[in-house]
C-alpha cells in the first residue's frame, strides 16, 4: 500500500473558518433570517392523540378567519415519502391516521404567525382515538394494532439477524462471560436553531425552497415526488445552518407545506418551528434494549459477542432500516472478535420518530459492549486498558463481518489517554468516590452506497478559475457548522497555490452546485474532499502547463504556492498564471471532480451497510467523582484521543472531538425523551429537556491522532461522530472504579446511582454476615 | 416562533399609579423582569388584556437600605436578583440570601428578574408550564383550563410548586413583606404571605403590589445557609431548595428555622423545632434537623425530578447545609 | 376570537446608538422587533422562552449610566424596552473592525454552527467589561445562560481567554500513529437468520 505524499501547507493548518466573520458579526444568513416581499407565515396543526383514525378535517372556519390566506390538508399532497426509498411511510400532513402526539394534520398560511396560530384553533378534526403502543413490548405484543401500515409483520420496521462464526460454541468454551442487559434512553439533537423553511414559486413555476436541512439533494427529490413537479423545477438551498447533528437529515413536513402553500397562493411562505415542534420532528437517538454476551478466552481475547437488540423507533421509519443494521454492523472494531452475532429489531411505536443522531445506531451498542467488556475482563483480573490493547484488530484487516479496515490508530489513541490520565498510577487507586474508566470505539467515514441505488458519484465538485485570480468552488456539500466550506478553501489553496482567502465557496444549492448526498454518516470531508482534490489537480495541471510554456520549463518544475506560480527561472502571480491558462484553454477555466463509490463490504445481504472506505478510531478515559450519600456524580475530566487519519484543520477537528465528547457526556448525565401514559412527550422545551450548560460540561482534553489513511483525502477520515461513542461507557466504567457499581441504564440519574449504591451496601453487609 | 397574545402595556411612573391601574383593569398582571410572566403568556396561561410594567418604578423600588438603630434591612421589590447577589450589605448581613440569588436561573435572567418577581413567582408544575397545545393534549388541569390534577389523583387543590429560591431564605430569616393597594399599605410576615393553593399562592389582592421586603436586624447575626438541588448548575428551577437560620449563643441553639421549597404551593417551614432550643449546635443537631425535614416533607411529581429520590436526599442536604451554616 | 394582535403601537427603541420609532403589534417582543422590524437578524431565536440565551442583547439605561448587562430579548416586550439603550451583535464591532471577542471566537474555532454565538459573544463582552482578566470559573459562570450544542464550550473558553489577552490560541500538534500489522482476525461468512 502506498500512502499519499503531501507537502505541509494549507492542508493541516489551523485556518480560520471562511464563514467565521459572518457568524461573528451577525451578518450570516440562516433560514429564519430570510424575509421575502409579501411573505406569508404558516403554522401546522398537530394531533393531540398518540394513535387516532382521522375521520374528517374541516378547515372552513379557519379559511375564513381574517388574515388567513390559505389552508392545507394532507389530501392535497397525499404521496408518501421518506429518506430511504424502501420505507416511504410518512405524509407531510396525515390524511387518515395520526400516529403520535404532535403528528402533523393540517396547515394554515396567514399574514403573520399569530393569525395562523389563532386560525389553527378553528380547524375541526374528527378523530377516532385508538389504543397507543408506546413501548417495544406493547408494539410486539399487539400486531393487530398498526402504528404504521408500512410494517409487513406486526409493528416491525426491520429485523436483522446475522451470525458470523459459531457464537454459542465460543461462549460455551469461554473463560469468562459477561451476560447483562443494558438500556439506552432516547435523546434528541436539540440544535439551537429550530427547523425553518421558506418557499417561493416564480412565474415559470420554478419552486425554490430555502431550508435548514443537511440533505438538500434528498429534499429536492422528495419535494419533486410529493408535489408532482419535475426535479428540474425544484431548487433547494441550504442557508447557514444552526446545528443539526442528524436532526435535519430527513425531509420534514414544513418543507412540503411551505412549498405547496407557495404554489397555492403565489406568495412566499415561511414556517419556523417552535421549540416544541422541534421535539415532535425529533429523529433522535433510538431507545435500545440490549441483551449482551461478551465472552473472553483465558488470555482475555474476545471469543464471542452476542447482542440481541430491541429498538424503539417511533411512528415512522426515517433511517430506521439502516439503524437496525448499524446497531450490529458497526461494533466489529477496534477489537478482534472470534465470533459475532446480532439480532436487531426496530419497532414502530406511537411516539415521535427516532432517526440518526450523531453516531447513528452504534452509540447504544457501543455503550453496552464497552461496559460488558470491562465486566468480563474484571472476572479475569485484566486491566481495562490492557484488555483493549490485547484485542486490537490491527490495520489492513477484515473484520469478523467482512468490513475492510485500512488505517487504524487506536493503539496510539489508547496510549495517549492512558498517559494523559496517568492511568497506571491512578486507576483503582483514587480512593472512595473517585475513579477512572476507559472505552474505545470505531466509526465510519461515509457509507459505501447512497441511500437510493445509482451509479453516479456520491459527491461532485465544480471548480471555476477567473482571470482575476479568484477561485470559485461549487459544492453540493452541507456545511452544518463542521467546516467543510473551510476545508474546500484549504484544499484549493493546497493544490493550486492560490491564497485561501481568494476562494469563494458556493455550496448546497441544487440549482448551482453539483450533487452531494448530504451531511450524514460522517461522509462529507472524506468524499467531497476527494472530489475537490480531483478537480483541483486537473486545473493545477493546466496552470502548470501554461506557466511552463511561458517560463520555458517543464510543467513538473512549476510550483504553485502562496499565491504565486514559480519556475526555476521566474515567478508570477497566481492571477497571471490563470490568465495564461485561460488564454491557452481558449475558454473558461473549469474542472470537475467526483467521489465514486467503490465496491466494499461483505458479500451477503446487508454486508454493504456499515461498509465504509475508512474507519476512525477513538479512545477515552473519564475521571468521575461520586457523592455516595446522594448519588450525584460529576465528570471531572474526559481525555479523548481520536484517530482522524489526517487533521486537515486541527482546530476544526478538535472542535468536533470536543463537541462529540460533550454530547456523549450529556447523554450519560441527563438527556432523555420521556413520555407520559398517553404518549405525550414530557416538557418539550429547553427548560424541561435539559442540555448541559457550561457549568455542567466536563473539562475535555482532545487529542488528535493521525494514521494517514490510504483512501482518505490527504489521509483524512471522519471526526464528527466517532468521538461521541466512548464517552458514555468510559463514564460508566469510571463510576465502577469509583464505587464498585455497574450502571447499565441511561441516563445515569443520581437516583439510579444511589439505588445501586444501596444494593452494593446490602450485598457487602450480606457478605460480611456470611463471613 | 411561539407567539404572544395581544396585551396592552401600561407604564406607570409611581406605585400609586401602578396600583390604580391594577384596580382599573381587572385581570391586569404585573410585568417586572418578565422572566416568568412572558413565557407563561406565550403558553396561554393567562387571559390578561393588560400588563402593568414596573420598569418606571425603579427609582422608587430599587434599593438596599439598613434602618438604624435596629439594623432592619429593607430591600426594594425591584432590586434585580443579580444586584442582590452582588450587594455588599446583603452579602455581609444576609449571606444566605446572596447565595440563593446567585443560584437563581442564569446570568441574563438574574439581570432581568427582580426580588418582588421571585417572591411572587407563579407556582410551577410539569403539567401546567407547557404550551396550550400540550396542555390541550393532556386534557388541561386544575390550575388552568381544566378540572383534574395530574399530580395527585383525584386532587381538588392545585399542588403546583413554589419554585422561588428567595422565599425559603427570607422565611427562615423571619422577613416581612410590605404591600400597597388602593386601600393603603400593610406589612405582613412572609409566613402569612403564602397560601397552600397552587392556583394563586399568595394573599395579594389583584390590585395589590409587593413593594418591599423587610428583614429584622438580628437576622444578620444568625448562622444561615441555603442549598439548591437542581439537575443543571444553571438555568434550572429548584428540584428542592432549603434554607436554615440558627441563632447560636455559646454553642447552644437559641433559635432555629428551617424552610424547604419546591414541594407544593407553599414553601414549607419545618414545624415543631422549639424543643431544639438550648441543644448544642453540633452535628447531632444537623442530623436531627435532617430527620425532621424528611418526616415532614413529601416531594411530588409536580417537578420532573424523581420525588422518591428528592425525599431520600433531603436529610443529607439539610445536614450538610446546617453544618455549613454552623461552619463545623 | 379577536384579532386584536394586529393592533399596533408606536415604540421608540435605541439600538446600537440609533434611535428607531416603529409601529409594532402591541405584543411584539424585543427579539421580534429587532429581527423582523429592524432587520437585525444577528439576535437569534432558539427556545422561544428564555431558556437558551441565543437572543441575548446588552442593555443599559438610556442615560448611558452603568454597563451593558446581558438580557434576553425573546422574553422582553418591545414596549418595555423603550427605556433601555441596547447593543446587539451588529453593534459590537467598532470603527476598528470586529471586537476582540468576535475576532477571538473566529480565530479559535469557537464558532461552529454559529447560531448561539451572537448571544454568547455578548455575554462574554459583558463579562470582560466587568472583569477584564476572568478566571475559568468566572467565564463558565458568565456563559452559563447561553446554551451551545456544538462546541462543548471548550473553544469558547479559549476564545474568551484569548480576547482577554490571557493566552494564545491552541496549537498542540497532532500525534502520528505507527503502522500496525493486522491481527489474526478471521472474517466469517455469515449465517443469515433474518436478513
Amino acid at each position: 500500500m502506498t500512502h499519499p505524499v503531501h507537502r505541509p501547507g494549507h492542508v493541516g493548518a489551523r485556518f480560520p473558518k471562511v464563514d467565521g466573520a459572518g457568524k461573528a458579526d451577525g451578518s450570516g444568513v440562516y433560514a429564519d433570517d430570510i424575509r421575502l416581499p409579501r411573505m406569508l407565515h404558516a403554522k401546522i396543526l398537530r394531533s393531540p392523540h398518540a394513535n387516532a383514525r382521522i375521520r374528517g378535517i374541516d378547515v372552513t372556519l379557519a379559511a375564513s378567519y381574517p388574515g388567513v390566506v390559505a389552508t392545507l390538508v394532507g389530501a392535497e399532497m397525499p404521496a408518501k415519502y421518506g429518506v430511504i426509498p424502501w420505507t416511504h411511510d410518512e405524509q407531510a400532513l396525515a390524511t387518515d391516521h395520526a400516529r403520535f402526539v404532535g403528528d402533523e394534520v393540517a396547515c394554515v398560511a396567514a399574514v403573520d404567525e399569530r393569525t395562523a396560530d389563532e386560525a389553527l384553533r378553528l380547524i375541526r378534526v374528527d378523530y377516532e382515538p385508538m389504543p397507543a403502543l408506546l413501548t417495544v413490548e406493547d408494539a410486539l405484543a399487539h400486531p393487530e394494532i398498526k402504528v404504521n401500515e408500512r410494517a409487513k409483520v406486526g409493528n416491525v420496521t426491520k429485523h436483522v439477524e446475522l451470525e458470523f462464526g459459531p457464537v454459542d460454541d465460543a461462549v460455551a468454551r469461554a473463560a469468562a462471560v459477561c451476560h447483562q442487559v443494558y438500556e439506552y434512553a432516547g435523546s434528541t439533537h436539540a440544535p439551537i436553531e429550530p427547523h425553518c423553511a421558506v418557499a417561493r414559486v416564480d412565474g415559470d413555476g420554478n419552486l425554490t425552497v430555502w431550508s435548514s436541512t443537511q440533505i438538500p439533494h434528498y429534499v429536492q427529490r422528495e419535494l419533486s415526488r410529493v408535489l408532482g413537479l419535475p426535479q428540474s423545477k425544484v431548487r433547494v438551498i441550504q442557508p447557514l445552518l444552526g446545528g443539526a447533528f442528524g436532526g435535519k437529515s430527513d425531509p420534514f413536513s414544513l418543507e412540503f407545506c411551505v412549498a405547496k402553500l407557495a404554489m397555492k397562493t403565489g406568495r412566499p411562505v415561511k414556517i419556523l418551528f417552535t421549540r416544541e415542534e422541534v421535539f415532535y420532528a425529533h429523529r433522535g437517538r433510538h431507545p435500545m434494549r440490549m441483551d449482551v454476551k461478551v465472552a473472553l478466552d483465558g488470555d482475555g481475547r474476545i471469543s464471542a459477542v452476542d447482542n440481541k437488540i430491541h429498538i424503539d423507533g417511533g411512528a415512522y421509519a426515517s433511517f430506521g432500516l439502516v439503524t437496525a443494521y448499524y446497531a450490529g454492523q458497526l461494533l466489529t472494531g477496534p477489537y478482534r472478535f472470534g465470533t459475532y452475532r446480532f439480532d436487531s429489531t426496530r419497532v414502530y411505536t406511537n411516539k415521535p420518530p427516532c432517526g440518526p443522531k450523531r453516531g447513528h445506531g452504534s452509540v447504544q451498542p457501543r455503550f453496552a459492549f464497552e461496559v460488558a467488556l470491562d465486566e468480563a475482563a474484571e472476572q479475569l483480573g485484566i486491566d481495562p486498558i490492557e484488555v483493549r490493547r490485547r484485542n486490537f484488530i490491527g490495520e489492513n484487516v477484515e473484520t469478523v463481518n467482512g468490513q475492510r479496515i485500512t488505517s487504524n490508530g487506536f493503539l496510539k489513541c489508547l496510549e495517549l489517554v492512558e498517559e494523559a490520565s496517568r492511568w497506571t498510577e491512578r486507576h483503582g487507586k483514587l480512593g472512595p468516590g473517585r475513579g477512572l474508566g476507559v472505552a474505545g470505539s470505531m466509526y465510519i467515514s461515509g457509507t459505501a452506497y447512497p441511500v437510493y441505488p445509482n451509479e453516479m458519484p456520491q459527491s461532485g465538485v465544480l471548480l471555476k478559475l477567473d482571470r482575476s485570480g479568484r477561485v470559485t468552488v461549487y459544492s453540493g456539500a452541507s456545511d452544518i457548522g463542521q467546516g467543510v466550506n473551510t476545508l474546500l478553501c484549504q484544499i484549493c489553496a493546497e493544490e493550486m497555490g492560490c491564497d485561501p482567502r481568494d476562494v469563494t465557496v458556493v455550496a448546497a444549492d441544487t440549482d448551482l452546485t453539483p450533487v452531494d448526498l448530504g451531511a450524514y454518516s460522517s461522509r462529507v470531508t472524506f468524499m467531497v474532499g476527494l472530489a475537490a482534490r480531483e478537480a483541483c489537480e486537473k486545473l493545477a495541471d493546466k496552470l502548470r502547463a501554461a506557466v511552463a510554456a511561458k517560463l520555458g520549463c517543464a510543467p513538473a518544475d512549476v510550483r504553485l504556492e502562496l499565491g504565486t506560480a514559480a519556475g526555476p527561472q521566474g515567478t508570477m502571480s497566481f492571477a497571471e498564471a490563470c490568465q495564461l491558462a485561460e488564454a491557452a484553454e481558449g475558454a473558461t477555466l473549469a474542472s470537475t471532480g467526483g467521489y465514486r463509490t467503490k465496491k466494499l463490504g461483505g458479500d451477503y445481504r446487508g454486508g454493504t451497510i456499515g461498509a465504509s472506505p475508512a474507519y476512525s478510531f477513538t479512545a477515552h478515559v473519564a475521571e468521575v467523582e461520586v457523592d455516595e450519600e446522594t448519588g450525584i456524580w460529576t465528570v471531572r475530566k474526559l481525555w479523548a484521543a481520536h484517530d482522524c487519519g489526517k487533521a486537515l484543520n486541527p482546530t476544526l477537528v478538535e472542535g468536533q472531538i470536543e463537541g462529540s465528547v460533550y454530547m456523549g457526556a450529556a447523554e450519560a448525565q441527563m438527556e432523555e425523551m420521556i413520555y407520559d401514559r398517553s404518549g405525550l412527550l414530557f416538557g418539550p422545551s429547553l427548560l424541561d429537556y435539559r442540555i448541559p450548560t457550561s457549568l455542567d460540561t466536563p473539562e475535555i482534553d482532545a487529542r488528535i491522532v493521525e494514521s494517514d489513511d490510504p483512501n482518505g483525502p490527504y489521509g483524512a477520515k471522519e471526526a464528527g461522530e466517532g468521538p461521541l461513542h466512548p464517552a458514555i461507557p468510559a463514564i460508566a466504567n469510571a463510576i465502577h472504579d469509583a464505587c464498585g457499581i455497574r450502571i447499565r441504564q441511561l441516563p445515569f440519574y443520581p437516583q439510579r446511582i444511589l439505588q445501586l449504591l444501596r444494593e452494593r451496601d446490602a450485598r457487602r453487609a450480606g457478605s460480611e454476615r456470611v463471613a | 416562533m411561539m407567539t404572544l397574545p395581544a396585551v396592552d402595556v401600561l407604564r406607570p411612573r409611581s406605585v400609586a399609579e401602578a396600583v390604580a391601574q391594577l384596580a382599573a383593569h381587572p385581570g391586569a398582571r404585573l410585568l417586572a423582569g418578565g422572566t416568568d410572566i412572558v413565557p407563561n403568556l406565550k403558553y396561554g396561561m393567562y387571559d390578561t388584556q393588560h400588563l402593568v410594567a414596573l420598569r418606571g418604578l425603579s427609582r422608587e423600588l430599587r434599593y438596599v437600605r439598613v434602618e438604624e438603630p435596629e439594623g432592619e434591612i429593607r430591600l426594594g421589590a425591584l432590586c434585580t436578583i443579580d444586584e442582590l447577589a452582588r450587594d455588599a450589605t446583603v452579602q455581609a448581613r444576609l449571606p444566605a440570601l446572596a447565595e440563593a440569588c446567585a443560584q437563581i436561573a442564569g446570568p441574563q435572567l438574574r439581570r432581568m428578574g427582580t426580588l418582588g418577581g421571585n417572591l411572587c413567582l407563579d407556582t410551577r408544575c410539569v403539567y401546567v408550564n407547557q404550551t396550550y397545545f400540550w396542555r390541550s393534549a393532556l386534557g388541561f388541569c386544575l390550575k388552568k383550563d381544566g378540572t383534574a390534577c395530574h399530580v395527585v389523583a383525584g386532587g381538588q387543590r392545585c399542588v403546583a410548586a413554589a419554585s422561588n429560591d428567595t422565599a425559603p431564605v427570607l422565611l427562615a430569616l423571619g422577613a416581612s413583606a410590605r404591600t400597597v393597594s388602593p386601600r393603603g399599605e400593610r406589612v405582613l410576615p412572609l409566613e402569612e404571605f403564602y397560601l397552600a393553593d397552587g392556583v394563586h399562592n399568595t394573599v395579594l389582592a389583584p390590585d395589590e403590589l409587593l413593594v418591599e421586603v423587610r428583614v429584622p436586624g438580628q437576622a444578620a447575626s444568625l448562622r444561615q445557609a441555603f442549598h439548591k438541588l437542581r439537575m443543571r448548575a444553571a438555568i434550572d428551577f429548584p428540584a428542592l431548595n432549603l434554607a436554615v437560620a440558627l441563632g447560636v449563643t455559646e454553642g447552644a441553639v437559641r433559635s432555629v428555622r428551617l424552610c424547604v421549597g419546591a414541594l407544593a404551593a407553599r414553601p414549607a417551614l419545618v414545624k415543631g423545632l422549639d424543643d431544639l432550643v438550648g441543644r448544642p449546635a453540633d452535628r447531632r443537631l444537623a442530623d436531627e434537623l435532617g430527620r425532621r425535614a424528611h418526616k415532614q416533607c413529601r416531594p411530588l411529581t409536580n417537578i420532573g425530578v424523581d420525588p422518591g429520590w428528592r425525599r431520600e436526599v433531603l436529610p443529607v442536604l439539610v445536614r450538610r447545609t446546617v453544618l455549613r451554616a454552623l461552619a463545623v | 376570537m379577536s384579532t386584536g394582535h394586529r393592533r399596533k403601537t408606536l415604540v421608540r427603541l435605541l439600538v446600537n446608538g440609533e434611535e428607531h420609532t416603529l409601529a409594532v403589534p402591541v405584543q411584539r417582543t424585543l427579539l421580534e422587533a429587532l429581527r423582523y422590524e429592524l432587520g437585525l437578524t444577528g439576535s437569534k431565536q432558539g427556545c422561544d422562552k428564555g431558556d437558551c440565551g441565543a437572543c441575548t442583547v446588552l442593555a443599559r439605561p438610556r442615560d448611558g449610566s452603568g454597563r451593558g448587562e446581558p438580557i434576553l430579548s425573546c422574553i422582553t416586550l418591545a414596549q418595555d424596552a423603550q427605556e433601555l439603550a441596547l447593543t446587539t451583535i451588529e453593534g459590537l464591532a467598532g470603527p476598528q473592525g470586529l471586537d476582540p471577542v468576535q475576532r477571538a471566537f473566529a480565530d479559535c474555532g469557537a464558532l461552529q454552527c454559529g447560531f448561539c454565538q451572537p448571544g454568547m459573544m455578548l455575554s462574554a463582552r459583558a463579562l470582560l467589561d466587568q472583569c477584564p482578566r476572568p478566571t475559568l470559573p468566572q467565564i463558565q459562570e458568565a456563559l452559563s445562560g447561553n446554551l451551545c450544542r456544538c462546541t462543548g464550550y471548550t473553544k469558547i473558553y479559549e476564545a474568551v481567554e484569548v480576547a482577554a489577552g490571557l493566552r494564545e490560541p491552541a496549537s498542540r500538534p497532532p500525534v502520528s500513529s505507527e503502522r500496525a500489522a493486522a491481527s489474526d482476525q478471521v472474517a466469517h461468512v455469515p449465517k443469515e437468520i433474518a436478513p
